[in-house]
């Protein structure tokens, strides 16, 4: 189908509280996979969800300020500025993986978020197909 | 310490693409103290070979495996159990542990993980400069610890070229020019003469100049 793609949301315990329901709207598969804390979160849990089949990977941590871990969120931006090196080198387009800070236990938040990358991604793919 | 960094991974993969079982071998030497060939490194090379194989639709094993080091014989030996269980490995190590894999296991097909670079301190998270160019022949007793032959872009030994302007290097700029700072650092301790001395020619014998570079230490060997 042209607008159903499978996407991996990666994102801290704190951030949210939105369940696959939420994102029914989502069409493809949604896995949504929580860590203690979105500084958990490593290049290789991206780099894995992309190998089980995810067109692109969201990753969620607390807003600048509110991480319990202090810089847990800040880790997981930066890790995914790593992740996103390494699948440009495997030939995927580095905006398939995004960092998004969320605010603290704000479900709203977070799908409308995940709702906005869907859509880039829907466009990348698009993109892609045309070439 | 030796600084090193990943090589680009379509290299990485087009070395390994006949075959079917890697071994990824890391080093908790000087590599994973620069973030490039540690345990952490070890597990994003794995997966990320894991994805590119995939992508390209080929199959893979990746086994993940590191070392306390990979430039002393004495820790290369568990390498055995993997050597005919794998058709190749995949090291994070600097040249040395390639090197030395590849002398000890000469029917073990070994490929760089990564560049060496350099020797170089680790100023920051995330940031290393060269500090040092293993040259052999030390000078830094004369100028006041910095080095020109590693900090100098010209390798120069007697002074600042023409080109520096405002204590920047003109092939640099984001780098201080060093013989500007050797020189305001020997003025502030009233030493500026010495640099008045003249030096015995620089021997680069051990540089490299004159082949491969061996040091025994007879009191050390039984």
């Amino acid at each position: 189908m042209e607008n159903s793609l499978k996407i991996a949301l990666l994102c801290c315990n704190y951030t949210n509280l939105a369940e696959r329901e939420d994102l029914a709207q989502l069409l493809g598969g949604v896995e949504i996979k929580r860590y203690p804390c979105s500084g958990h979160i490593e290049v290789t849990d991206i780099l894995r969800a992309f190998r089980e089949g995810a067109f692109g990977v969201m990753v969620a941590g607390c807003e600048k300020g509110s991480c319990h871990n202090v810089k847990g969120s800040k880790r997981a931006e930066r890790r995914v500025l790593g992740a996103k090196k390494i699948i440009e080198e495997l030939g995927l387009e580095p905006e398939r993986v995004e960092f998004f800070y969320i605010g603290r236990l704000d479900s709203g938040d977070f799908v409308e978020k995940a709702k906005n990358f869907y859509g880039r991604l829907l466009k990348i793919r698009l993109k892609e197909k045309a070439q | 310490m030796i600084i090193a960094e990943r090589r680009p991974l379509p290299e990485i993969l087009e070395n390994i693409s006949a075959y079917k079982k890697i071994l990824v071998l890391g080093c908790r030497g000087c590599v994973a103290v620069c973030s490039a060939g540690g345990d952490r490194e070890v597990a994003i090379l794995a997966e990320a070979i894991r994805l590119g194989k995939a992508l390209r639709g080929e199959e893979v094993e990746v086994l993940e495996k590191t070392f306390i080091r990979q430039c002393d014989p004495e820790y290369l030996e568990p390498l055995r159990e993997f050597e005919k269980e794998v058709e190749a490995v995949v090291s994070l190590a600097c040249g040395v542990g390639v090197n030395l894999i590849a002398d000890l296991f000469p029917n073990l097909r070994v490929y760089p993980g990564v560049d060496t670079s350099f020797y170089g301190a680790n100023l920051a998270l995330g940031e290393w400069v060269e500090r040092c160019r293993g040259c052999g022949d030390c000078i830094i007793d004369k100028t006041a610890g910095l080095c020109p032959i590693a900090r100098c872009a010209k390798n120069l030994l007697n002074g600042p070229c023409g080109g520096s302007q405002g204590g920047r290097c003109e092939v640099r700029k984001d780098m201080p020019c060093i013989w500007h700072e050797i020189v305001e650092r020997l003025k502030a301790r009233g030493e500026l003469e010495r640099l008045l001395e003249v030096w015995a020619a620089k021997d680069w014998r051990p540089a490299g100049g004159d082949g491969l570079r061996v040091r025994v230490r007879e009191d050390l060997r039984v």
